[in-house]
């Protein structure tokens, strides 16, 4: 378990502050954010190589906010590896580690066990990587760090380390808190996610809550929103057919008008009057050529004004009376539906689609 | 249509190595010159010239001991300036690096106002039967104020190639500071402490101002050369000059070749 109380480091004249989230025993945490966020200073200050100057750090529920690296059970893997240079594979290995046993078991299973002799100067990227990983892995960490680890690899190779790291994190179940830039990673590993950014947390949770509903239009951008749109909400009479309360009877969540430019949306929100921002994932729009008659309450017509084709997904950009929005389709849809540039199409999606932040 | 190059254009390329060949010039003639015309009598001498032998051997000796000591206190005093942040690190440094820029006589005498005899230092220094003048002791003192901030100022170079997160990576895996330092640092900078301690030997070993200042007996080779000088003039100080630019010439070949400078440019890869 990893546990962040406004938490405060400095590095030079950077610093990240106030940063609070928790990573539950066994999770894999994902630390999101773009370069200069504060990611790697974050990671380094809960290994313990940078001294945390205000708050609180729990790891496995021993306090250490300042105890010493060597006494967090923890382990780190950058980026760039950095592997011993004076030593070789086995000997990197076993740097750590908690017995010899160990260290030839993690040697075989990774494969590094005929290149165990070499200096890990020769060896090639993927190679690097793979014996950092080890190395952590050797030590029996409670709590591993990995700072953006896949982010030097091909894509082939990224496929395979993050394979063989997921393998052994299922089997060990320790503790995992990665850094990466790639919203994409965040999603397919993460079962906490947290975004920082200028060294503060903009939003913290399950990684599809901050997909779904991010907190903030940079949130919500950061992490590949297609449709981001700034306007005005406006709450619909609480006597209207489609007010609403919410299960939490704190919550009321109201039907909201939201109006951007020329279009008006339709929303459900607990949202204070006035401006505000709407975001709507492409996947939940939804293409027609004729207008349909669904239950679906945002319905527009637009014109095709881009087609980007990207494997099995294309991405349609429609002009919506001047407002671009982004539909993200299978690409037999699109041929289906023969969409080509400037050629008029129906756009719908749910209430429910449109985040208000 | 091609573009000619322009005969003004090599005029700089000419200029410059005109400079260059006249300085090069200026550093090795003297030395050359040295050596031509007193090297092969001060290698008989290195058989027949007692005297000379053991100031050799005395310097070397000297030289050898104020590095080792140097080696030993200055290699925390550098790695602090290297990895320390604290306040104050710009005044040490400075503090460090002056007895690089003061004379070298000046040296002498501010070790003398401090370790004489009727000093406070230099009184408990004597309850150890040791003393600054006419003694192999103010020798490795004298070499070692003057070489001490070279050997410094190149080791915490050599710390400051080796990143700190070396260093960080061996404490999570469990290693204590010093033993981050042991299992890591050290054998990461070796070769650079190494070419430190042989910048700090051959400064050591060819130091004249401040020792002459504080022991003119037992000689050193410095002193002896200096002393032949005056007594026999020119013709009895080439024999003995020409030697020690020979002598020199050991640690530097030592230090190219740590530093793996074969004289070839390295390849890009």
């Amino acid at each position: 378990m990893i546990a962040l109380e406004g938490v405060t480091a400095r590095v030079g004249d950077f610093a990240v502050e106030d940063v609070s989230f928790d990573v539950p025993q066994g999770a894999y945490g994902i630390v999101i954010g773009p370069t200069g966020a504060g990611k790697t200073t974050l990671v380094e200050a809960i290994a313990g190589l940078v001294p945390i100057t205000g708050g609180r750090l729990t790891l496995g529920g021993t306090e250490v906010t300042h105890a010493p690296p060597e006494r967090r059970r923890l382990s780190i893997v950058y980026q760039h590896a950095y592997l011993f240079p004076h030593l070789t594979v086995r000997e990197n290995v076993d740097y750590g580690s908690d017995s010899s046993r160990t260290t030839v078991e993690l040697l075989e299973r990774f494969g590094l066990a005929e290149v165990a002799g070499r200096n890990v100067r020769v060896l090639s990227g993927g190679e690097r990587q793979l014996v950092a990983l080890a190395r952590a892995l050797a030590r029996r960490p409670e709590v591993l760090l990995l700072d953006e680890p896949f982010a030097a690899l091909d894509p082939r190779r990224r496929t395979s380390v993050r394979r063989e790291l997921r393998t052994i994190y299922f089997e060990r179940r320790f503790t995992v808190l990665q850094v990466t830039h790639d919203f994409h990673e965040a999603g397919l590993l993460g079962d906490v996610a947290v975004v920082l950014e200028r060294g503060r947390v903009l939003q913290a949770g399950k990684p599809e809550d901050l997909f779904r509903r991010p907190a903030s239009p940079a949130v919500a951008d950061f992490l590949g929103a297609e449709n981001v749109f700034a306007g005005v909400a406006t709450p619909i009479r609480d006597e209207a057919p489609d007010w609403v309360q919410s299960p939490d009877a704190d919550t009321i969540e109201h039907a909201v008008a939201f109006t951007t430019g020329a279009v008006t949306l339709y929303a459900l929100g607990h949202i204070i009057p006035g401006t505000a921002h709407a975001v709507i994932r492409a996947d939940d729009v939804s293409l027609s050529r004729t207008p349909v008659s669904t239950s679906v309450r945002n319905q527009f017509r637009g014109r095709v004004m881009d087609i980007a084709p990207a494997g099995a997904i294309t991405r349609v950009t429609l002009d919506v009376s001047g407002l671009p929005l982004v539909a993200a389709v299978t690409t037999r849809s699109a041929q289906e539906l023969q969409l080509a540039p400037g050629a008029e199409v129906y756009a719908a999606f749910k209430a429910t689609a449109v985040h208000l932040c | 249509m091609t573009a000619r190059p322009s005969r003004l254009g090599a005029v700089p390329t000419v200029l410059a190595s005109l400079a260059a060949s006249l300085f090069l010039l200026f550093l090795v003639a003297p030395l050359a010159g040295l050596v031509g015309t007193g090297g092969v009598a001060g290698m008989r001498l290195l058989f027949t010239d007692a005297e000379l032998r053991s100031a050799l051997v005395l310097t070397a000796l000297s030289a050898t001991l104020a590095t080792g000591i140097g080696v030993v206190g200055a290699t925390p005093v550098a790695y602090a300036l290297a990895r320390g942040r604290f306040r104050g690190r710009a005044v040490v440094s400075a503090i460090i690096d002056l007895p690089l820029l003061i004379p070298h006589p000046v040296a002498g005498i501010a070790l003398l106002l401090v370790l004489a005899r009727g000093t406070p230092l230099g009184e408990a220094l004597s309850v150890f039967g040791a003393r600054i003048t006419g003694s192999v002791f103010g020798i490795v003192c004298a070499m070692l104020f003057v070489s001490a901030p070279l050997f410094v100022s190149a080791a915490r170079e050599a710390f400051d190639r080796v990143d700190p997160r070396f260093e960080g990576v061996a404490r999570t895996l469990g290693d204590s500071r010093w033993a981050a330092l042991r299992r890591v640092t050290l054998p990461l900078a070796w070769r650079g402490l190494l070419a430190a301690a042989i910048v700090m030997w051959a400064r050591a070993v060819s130091e004249f101002g401040a020792i002459v200042i504080l022991v003119y007996h037992p000689r050193v080779a410095s002193v002896l050369s200096y002393e032949r000088f005056t007594t026999e003039g020119l013709k009895g100080a080439i024999p003995v000059a020409a030697i020690l630019v020979l002598l020199a010439l050991v640690p530097l070949v030592a230090l190219r070749a740590l530093r793996g400078d074969g004289g070839l440019p390295s390849r890009r890869r």
